[in-house]
């Protein structure tokens, strides 16, 4: 009895070994979204259909939240030894991903097809090269990419006897037309001209888009050290916004949380505001007074950075886990499922082919506020990465957010940040650039 | 009844049995318990005890580039004793404490004593107060982003009524800790409500009808014959809301993360920023120690403050 129990068990054993040698290479996709319910959805469309598609391959997509929750459930899973095969990461978090020792870099991948990793990323506007790589070596492949875009309601711009068709260009006409734009009644303002977003992420984004838009590089693109705050260029981006509330009264005091600014601007609370090329499909569903977008006004030249998201491979994966990924990613990154992916939520598509197809065109024609954002991005620089980015982030938000209620002036504002980015940063430099011959 | 049951585990005065029938009952039901509590105290010690040794572990080393760990000492603490985000985070989080704590435990009473006749009305207005308890926090959170919304939330919008201008409630560093704690107060006081409620319905309708008899005063009857029978409940909460104030922070995450200025920063939250997006382990191991530490400690001194003095029926 208890020989014909083992014997089964034996055969039992067998057959599962061998179904799984034959079954396909199963391999974790993980992957935030930052916007809406929806694109979970339509994400999971897409993996069915990579999956029809390649049947010696299953992907197994999971939803992991947002951007930080993805990074912080990735790190998780290398720590506890069960690496996702691929990670859809915010593009400024690869830095650490790099110092961290995390990231698998795709040359190999790339030269074992007998191509170079400069092909790979010619595919790609050059924009975003700069968080893809680091040294030379690519460590992400761009997925879902944007830039911040000046959104305006129209019917506000008539109305305080603005042309619609003429958004403001430079910082100069920004203030003017927000003087315009802002309408008082007693001591009361029922609209007011511009409102920027002050919550974490977005304000550290937003900062480094006037920032460059004045004319500065907001951090060292080449080393991971170094962040530039206490200079002219983010002194004056600083100032200049601190003026908009302070000074020209033309944006509400104090942090401006980013429900409550899109929520002014459904309801004509606000004539202007800063937001993502991300949330162009959220904000065409819920706006009724028609809007336009521009971009972001210059004050010394055309810049805004880049953000989204890269797709990585996690250190930790077998070379057949790789391979597999290294697949997905490249069915991900073609012109026809980056397209879609880009008509779908808003964002641009990374790869320029993208846009030589003919549904990318028709809708391009249809929606001339995406063509804007497309436009702008010839404009594009790298999103900020350094070491500890978030935290060197957020020693600049917390000294802005001051400045916003009038507790500090930005040049206060940013000697502290500055004070604390470099106490922040100070390991990684110790151990790199201060590591010196003894 | 349930309510009785676990004040009674935690709070009853230790009952010396006599020496023998101890022992008598000791012998076989001692190994029956032992594994009938086996598989919990696994599972205790899996995921409770084993994390809170990795905690202590995580708290005196350091992890290096590319994840190496490192014996550190007290190196965490020290370093945690000279960030100033932590000292702000404690200062909010000690803000934050007092603001929730009394207020809500006064309401809870106030309630509890209003509405302990079981009328029509009472039930339906403990229904509506209770409301809030079984809503999630985040949920409750995501609610008051727009309540606070300035000029069009629903707050500013009464507000406006009576002529006070529009409010940013949230992004301004000097209230935006008063309006969450305003939502805490919120939820919380008809939870607590409810244990002052299981603790009224305990107190002996005698009492009171004695010392109306001898002609005391609600007032008296109130200070004299409810609060004093009312203190073993009123400990349990107190710890209850204490273990609140330190553990919940869906609420800080979903509205301001922290901010503005990191004025509404508390302390899990910090552990939070510290572990997560800023990759330190060895301080958020650290200020994970020491709030525990502090939690357990404050809990502990409550307790045995509030048990002296008890009055224990029969």
């Amino acid at each position: 009895m208890r020989f014909v129990r083992s014997m089964a068990l034996a055969v039992a054993m067998s057959t599962i070994t061998a179904t799984t040698a034959m079954a396909a290479t199963r391999i974790d996709f993980f992957f935030p979204v930052p916007v809406d319910g929806a694109l979970a959805k339509e994400m999971q469309n897409l993996v069915a259909r990579f999956n029809q598609e390649n049947p010696d391959i299953e992907v197994i997509a999971a939803y992991t939240g947002t951007y930080d929750e993805t990074d912080i459930k990735t790190r998780a899973a290398i720590k506890a030894g069960k690496p996702p095969a691929v990670a859809l990461m915010s593009a400024n978090f690869i830095t650490q991903y790099h110092i961290d020792d995390l990231v698998e870099p795709f040359d190999p991948l790339v030269r074992a097809e007998g191509k170079s990793p400069e092909d790979l990323m010619g595919q790609f506007w050059p924009a975003l090269s700069g968080n893809a790589r680091t040294d030379g070596v690519v460590y992400g492949v761009p997925f879902q990419n944007s830039t911040p875009l000046l959104y305006y309601n129209a019917e506000a711009f008539k109305e305080a006897g603005l042309d619609p068709e003429k958004p403001p260009v430079t910082w100069e006409d920004w203030v003017e037309d927000a003087k315009k734009l802002t309408r008082r009644e007693g001591d009361k303002t029922t609209r007011y001209g511009i409102m920027l977003p002050g919550t974490y992420d977005i304000l550290g984004w937003t900062i480094s888009a006037l920032t460059l838009s004045n004319g500065g590089q907001y951090y060292n693109p080449d080393w991971g050290g170094e962040i530039y705050y206490d200079t002219p260029s983010t002194l004056g981006a600083l100032t200049f916004v601190d003026d908009l509330v302070h000074k020209f009264k033309v944006m509400p005091e104090g942090t401006i949380q980013t429900p409550a600014m899109n929520n002014a601007f459904f309801g004509g609370q606000v004539a202007m505001i800063v937001s993502s090329t991300g949330s162009l499909s959220f904000i065409r569903q819920n706006m009724k007074a028609p809007f336009k977008v521009a971009f972001i006004p210059r004050n010394v030249r055309n810049a805004v950075p880049i953000g989204g998201a890269s797709l990585i491979i996690p250190k930790g994966n077998s070379q057949e886990r790789k391979e597999a990924a290294w697949k997905l990613i490249k069915w991900l990154t073609s012109p026809q499922i980056s397209g879609g992916w880009s008509r779908f939520t808003g964002y641009f598509a990374p790869v320029k082919a993208a846009y030589e197809l003919p549904e990318m065109k028709e809708f391009l024609d249809k929606n001339p506020d995406a063509k804007v954002a497309l436009e702008q991005l010839a404009f594009a620089k790298p999103w900020f990465a350094t070491y500890n980015t978030v935290a060197v982030r957020k020693a600049l938000e917390d000294e802005v957010q001051a400045m916003l209620s009038g507790k500090k002036t930005p040049a206060e504002a940013v000697k502290a940040a500055q004070a604390n980015a470099n106490a922040l940063l100070k390991p990684y430099a110790d151990a790199t650039a201060l590591n010196l011959p003894k | 009844m349930a309510q009785a049951l676990t004040e009674s585990t935690i709070l009853a005065p230790r009952l010396e049995r006599p020496a023998e029938t101890r022992r008598a009952q000791a012998v076989v039901p001692k190994r029956a318990a032992f594994w009938l509590l086996a598989p919990s105290f696994f599972l205790l010690f899996l995921f409770t005890y084993v994390p809170i040794l990795e905690a202590l572990m995580q708290a005196v080393s350091l992890e290096g580039f590319g994840g190496k760990r490192i014996g550190y000492g007290l190196g965490n603490f020290h370093r945690l004793f000279a960030d100033t985000a932590f000292w702000t985070a404690l200062s909010n989080n000690f803000v934050y404490g007092l603001g929730t704590v009394a207020p809500s435990l006064v309401l809870a009473v106030v309630l509890g004593v209003v509405l302990q006749e079981a009328t029509r009305l009472n039930a339906m207005l403990r229904t509506v107060i209770v409301f809030p308890v079984v809503l999630p926090l985040v949920a409750v959170a995501t609610l008051f982003a727009f309540v606070l919304m300035p000029g069009v939330g629903l707050l500013d919008y009464h507000l406006a009524k009576l002529g006070i201008a529009a409010t940013n409630w949230l992004g301004n560093p000097d209230t935006a800790l008063y309006a969450i704690i305003g939502l805490s107060i919120w939820k919380n006081a008809g939870y607590y409500m409810l244990f002052v409620l299981a603790g009224l319905q305990a107190i002996a309708p005698e009492l009171h009808e004695a010392a109306k008899l001898d002609g005391a005063s609600a007032a008296t009857r109130f200070f004299r014959i409810t609060l004093p029978l009312l203190k073993p409940t009123l400990a349990f909460v107190l710890v209850i809301a204490m273990i609140n104030v330190v553990t919940q922070i869906d609420h800080v995450i979903v509205l301001t993360g922290g901010g503005p200025s990191d004025s509404t920063n508390i302390l899990l939250n910090y552990i939070f920023q510290a572990a997560h997006q800023q990759g330190d382990t060895g301080r958020a191991a650290a200020a994970t120690v020491i709030s525990v530490a502090a939690l357990l400690s404050l809990s502990v001194a409550s307790l045995k403050t509030l048990e002296r003095g008890m009055h224990y029926e029969s």
